[in-house]
């Protein structure tokens, strides 16, 4: 697997030191740089390939007015309660508490991510994954779901993880329940 | 100790800190008291001088205050004794009943409330997808006191595989915000925003109190019971 090089802005020099050092502690992940401010940020993206962004989610708003910083997928680091739109552009958000083997799984996750894909986008959710739900919801396998819908289990298992993003609900009781009372499906055919 | 370090958050406490100074500082405590049985009033006295005169471990008293009131904090290994196994235990069952006989029930009224004004197919479902809820919360608590707490109250004859309760705690976390999903999302419009309300603060409480708990199982019992293995 190839290193995942992030770069890292954030102005507290507490949770900087912080993130950088528990980023390095995966053999996977690489520091390029840890700056504190997005003019410091593009200095150190001209001279540096960086595959991933780990920004302080106050530095949002800047940070989406630099356009060279909209092709790559962004964590964000929240350390105080934040208006919800203002996540948009993140593809995963960690807080002071995130453990850190989450925090990697969320980075190395995010980095295959396409930049589009927006950790705030529509909560409804798209045909397709209504489609996915009501199969999850009649207990089928990611297995059988996918050979049900003519597509591959990779695409189920994504399917999912949107639904649940989108819907707040993990549990597959919990999904069923979802599916019925948003009349996805009639209890009956459960 | 002052007022400006008696708030949430910042509370340091001690055993001469005095019992309504720390009630006063967090009140969230009031559920432990509860718990523990411990009689009220309690006039001017200590934590100290309560713990001395209801037969409590001071220094574990203040472990599990220090655990209910931050999420974070984590007690030193240093500062726990072996002695304090059989309380943490008690207090452990202590609080089984507490959601078994209290907080389940009392949420499950709530629901009820809500469901009233549900259509049947919405009742339906919700009230069985609660039920199941309490059920696995209870079949695990009941798994864990045969596993775990008789276990070791009979001296621990064989090592306690605590692995086995990783799995059931995520588990009920996933639940418990399942049911405040659909709550706050999908039940019908018909039901009042005051009940729904009522019944939200339910479920957040009991989710947030089960985490509590099953950070004192991770980070407390399961140290002692370690200790207690090791020097067996």
């Amino acid at each position: 697997m190839k290193r995942i090089s992030i770069a890292i802005v954030e102005p507290s020099p507490i949770i900087l030191e912080g993130v950088a050092a528990i980023v390095s502690h995966n053999p996977n992940l690489r520091v390029a740089g840890a700056v504190a401010t997005v003019a410091e940020l593009q200095t150190l993206l001209r001279n540096t390939e960086v595959d991933l962004l780990i920004a302080a989610v106050c530095l949002a708003r800047e940070i989406e007015s630099v356009a060279e910083l909209q092709s790559l997928p962004i964590v964000g680091m929240q350390s105080a309660i934040v208006e919800a739109s203002i996540l948009r552009r993140f593809a995963a958000v960690a807080t002071l508490y995130t453990p850190e083997e989450e925090l990697h799984r969320m980075v190395i996750e995010a980095a295959d991510m396409p930049a589009e894909h927006n950790y705030a986008e529509s909560h409804e959710l798209s045909d397709r994954e209504r489609d996915v739900l009501v199969l999850v919801a009649r207990g089928l396998t990611n297995k059988e779901i996918a050979s049900e819908l003519n597509i591959s289990p990779h695409t189920v298992i994504s399917h999912r993880k949107n639904i649940v993003h989108k819907t707040g609900i993990r549990s597959v009781a919990g999904l069923t329940v979802y599916a019925v009372l948003n009349k996805f499906i009639d209890s009956e055919r459960l | 100790m002052t007022k400006a370090n008696n708030v949430m958050g910042s509370v340091a406490l001690s055993p001469e800190m005095k019992i309504y100074e720390l009630i006063d500082a967090a009140p969230i405590l009031l559920s432990l008291f509860s718990r523990l049985n411990i009689h009220l009033p309690f006039g001017d006295i200590s934590i100290d001088e309560m713990c001395r005169r209801d037969g409590y471990n001071t220094k574990l008293f203040i472990m599990l205050c220090a655990m209910h009131i931050d999420a974070h904090y984590r007690p030193a290994q240093e500062e726990m004794t072996e002695d304090m196994l059989p309380e943490v235990i008690a207090y452990l069952r202590a609080s089984h009943r507490y959601y078994a006989e209290r907080m389940l029930p009392h949420t499950a009224r709530h629901l009820e409330e809500v469901l009233s004004h549900c259509d049947e197919l919405s009742e339906r479902v919700l009230r069985r997808f609660y039920e199941d809820y309490a059920h696995y919360i209870k079949s695990h608590f009941e798994e864990e006191e045969r596993e775990i707490f008789t276990l070791m109250e009979r001296g621990g004859e064989r090592d306690a595989n605590f692995s086995l309760f990783d799995m059931p705690h995520a588990d009920i976390d996933d639940r418990s915000n399942d049911i405040a999903s659909l709550i706050v999302k999908s039940l019908p419009e018909s039901a009042p925003t005051a009940l729904r309300c009522d019944m939200l603060h339910d479920v957040y409480e009991l989710r947030d109190d089960l985490r509590r708990h099953s950070n004192i199982e991770t980070y407390l019992l399961r140290p002692l019971v370690e200790m207690y293995l090791k020097r067996r």
